[in-house]
């Protein structure tokens, strides 16, 4: 622990865009080591003690925010939650006084997610503490990628090489733009396939091979990324209807059957069955999904570990 | 009586927009008395130019001065001192304020309180629908008597094409000019900054060029189908100035505007800034091709001048994330340095073009006479700058209640030491 933590020199961790092959390595490798904590029957080490970090979830999360919870406390880090969809701005308060507010208090770390994309180099700006991105707008979700990250080279044993392909709402999703960069950082091809309504502008820039066509992607991926795609995006602007997008974007038992035999489906939940998955494929897909939450634990304890003892 | 004063400036190169000439500029009262070489007659006043240079007083058609209603924000003293700064001697104020300018009322205050501050002359924009809500319009003829020196909607299109035809054609009766913010607000969806690379990389809810462009052409259609005057405030875009290049060879009433922000930021310099709220602005910085565009357009007279779009915003309001901030920075105290800077010391423009994009050509769109050039006759509306010094902007060295803009940090070239409005030292270094 003490030799990853030597070699990480981040403030924050704000995006997988800045982050480099190196870094992520640390973070992959760390949490492989705190992974096995999570498996004993005392959980929880002495590594953050004295360390506050405050949970500032300005959107709803139960998952992520769960994840990080205990995260922060199996490494003995004291923390507290302060989940505000939108109190804060209803009241009058701006985002920034609560985070003047909270800067107060002299926490470490402040994990935050927000619905403004791109918020946190502005945040950041109003506290000392070290800020995680648990999700910022449409921008990134870096733990996210990084716990598929992890998941895949479990699985894979490598990173490197691999043919990644991301299925669903590209345009709105922060989970993709952070995947995007993560696997390419290793030398693997991303391709991303959403409706036209839902790739992002010009995107190619990216890295990122871009098509409509899921099928004529499917044969050769060696990892899937199903995103969750939002009900409300079906009616005009976006979608038809959720059973035009399942017609050509979701996993089918058809599909499924043309994969690579060990083709590794991940999904960053709250899966919609039947939707993005049927769910006749429930048992098959599943328990892979399940390690992926086990990861994020594991993900997130190296993340705060590395920036709570960053020598200031 | 009392005798007017004479003001003398001595051995200074006078820029006009068609030639420059070292001579000295004799000013009697509020007029330009004489300009030619070893003036030789008594003054009040003696201003010694040598090494400096002589324009006449710029002319801002698109100012947010923020009244009536967000006085925290500017007000007639802060703006007209912000204003006097950058060389300003008439400035033009857009209606979208709370409540709107769109009665004769509220056209008279502003002419009065600005006469009451008498640093410079301001000109009160009248709204083109009456609350500017894009459905009714209002009273072009009793707001040209109370005033106004055009009509705008600025902050929105009209949307209505319908309506906007109406406009266009009714202001021909009274020789009104009418003023588009040209912009598709369906297409520019909520956006925050320019639809590209940089804004799907950072998932920022983005505004398509199109959104101008198309409000451009239509318009410009319009425009050319009534036989109207147009002007286009604030273009940003490759793509409209080949719509409005098009046009203007085509005969169509058309003049165009665009700001310093247009050719000296691009939507790089808004990721560089990692998403600073005061790179955001409505139309949104673009692309180095539009960068690229504005500064040909401006070459060859396809934008016609340059005004601010000044837009104060308290710092509270700009302090917040990007997607959560309002459109808008500062302008006036930056104008004429970030011109000089940006298109002069370039060679982009000669220092005449320039007076002709600040100071000529607006005076004449909006129909100031006298105006626009350092001659015998005309007002004595003179700048005085010294273009080798270079300056830092820092927040104190700011006279507007707001401190917005892009630039802070930022040393720029060409200092304004002195201005002179019809004759009276309004402003000196």
């Amino acid at each position: 622990m003490q030799k990853h933590a030597e070699k990480w020199t981040k403030k924050h961790i704000l995006d997988i865009a800045s982050l480099s092959r190196e870094e992520i390595e640390i973070v992959l490798s760390l949490a492989t080591s705190f992974k096995e904590i999570s498996e004993r029957d005392v959980k929880k080490v002495p590594a953050l003690r004295g360390k506050t970090i405050v949970n500032l979830f300005f959107e709803n999360s139960t998952r992520t925010r769960t994840s990080f919870e205990l995260a922060a406390k199996r490494i003995s880090a004291d923390v507290v939650n302060f989940s505000s969809s939108s109190s804060s701005l209803t009241k009058g308060e701006t985002i920034v006084d609560t985070i003047k507010t909270l800067e107060a208090y002299h926490p470490d770390i402040m994990v935050i997610r927000i619905n403004s994309s791109a918020a946190l180099y502005c945040l950041k700006k109003f506290t000392q503490a070290s800020i995680v991105n648990a999700g910022d707008g449409k921008h990134e979700h870096p733990t996210q990628a990084l716990l598929d990250m992890f998941t895949v080279k479990e699985i894979k044993t490598t990173l490197e090489g691999l043919n990644v392909l991301i299925v669903g709402d590209i345009l709105h999703s922060r989970v993709a733009r952070s995947n995007i960069f993560g696997f390419q950082k290793f030398g693997s091809s991303v391709t991303v396939c959403a409706p036209p309504t839902l790739l992002p502008f010009n995107y190619g820039q990216s890295g990122a091979i871009l098509t409509s066509d899921l099928d004529q992607v499917l044969p050769k991926a060696d990892v899937i990324i199903m995103l969750r795609i939002q009900k409300e995006r079906q009616g005009g602007l976006f979608l038809p209807t959720i059973r035009e997008y399942v017609r050509d974007f979701a996993m089918t038992e058809e599909r499924f059957s043309k994969l690579k035999k060990d083709c590794l489906i991940l999904h960053p939940g709250p899966i919609n069955w039947d939707v993005e998955i049927v769910s006749s494929l429930k048992h098959k897909v599943h328990p892979r999904i399940l390690q992926q939450a086990e990861n994020g634990l594991a993900v997130r304890m190296a993340t705060l570990y590395l920036v709570g003892t960053k020598q200031k | 009586m009392q005798a007017k004063t004479r003001t003398l400036i001595k051995n200074i190169t006078i820029v006009n927009p068609k030639e420059s000439l070292l001579a000295d500029i004799l000013i009697e009262g509020d007029t330009i008395k004489q300009v030619s070489k070893n003036i030789q007659e008594k003054a009040d006043i003696v201003i010694e130019g040598e090494g400096k240079h002589a324009f006449p007083g710029f002319v801002d058609l698109h100012v947010h001065l923020r009244i009536p209603g967000r006085e925290d924000e500017e007000d007639i003293r802060s703006g007209s001192a912000a204003a006097v700064k950058g060389g300003f001697s008439d400035i033009c104020c857009m209606p979208n304020t709370e409540p709107a300018i769109d009665n004769e009322g509220l056209v008279s205050w502003i002419i009065e309180e600005g006469k009451k501050v008498n640093l410079l002359d301001v000109h009160p924009i009248a709204a083109i629908t009456k609350d500017r809500k894009g459905c009714e319009l209002t009273e072009f003829g009793a707001l040209k008597a109370a005033g106004c020196c055009a009509l705008s909607d600025d902050g929105s299109s009209v949307a209505d094409s319908l309506l906007f035809r109406r406009a266009l054609e009714y202001a021909t009766m009274h020789q009104m000019l009418i003023i588009s913010h040209c912009e598709d607000s369906r297409l520019a969806a909520n956006g925050s900054m320019r639809e590209s690379y940089v804004s799907s990389k950072y998932g920022i809810g983005a505004i398509a060029d199109i959104s101008e462009s198309l409000a451009v052409f239509r318009d410009i259609e319009i425009a050319k189908f009534v036989k109207a005057r147009i002007h286009l405030a604030h273009i940003s875009s490759f793509k409209s100035l080949e719509i409005i290049r098009n046009a203007k060879a085509q005969g169509v009433k058309v003049t165009a505007e665009t700001c310093p922000h247009y050719f000296a930021l691009t939507v790089e310099d808004v990721e560089a800034s990692e998403f600073d709220a005061n790179f955001k602005v409505n139309p949104p910085l673009g692309e180095k091709e539009d960068l690229l565009a504005v500064c040909r357009a401006l070459k060859d007279g396809t934008i016609d001048c340059i005004s601010t779009d000044h837009a104060p915003h308290s710092c509270s309001e700009k302090e917040l994330p990007f997607e959560n901030v309002p459109f808008g920075f500062i302008g006036l105290e930056l104008s004429f340095s970030l011109s000089y800077t940006f298109l002069v010391k370039t060679k982009i423009l000669t220092l005449n073009q320039l007076v002709e994009k600040m100071s000529y050509r607006p005076a004449e769109i909006i129909g100031l006479k006298n105006r626009g050039m350092i001659k015998k006759g005309f007002i004595a509306n003179i700048v005085v700058a010294d273009l080798n010094k270079k300056w830092q902007v820092t927040k104190e060295s700011i006279v507007s209640k707001s401190k917005n803009t892009p630039f802070l940090g930022r040393t720029l070239t060409g200092l304004i030491e002195t201005n002179i409005s019809k004759g009276r030292q309004v402003y000196s270094l």
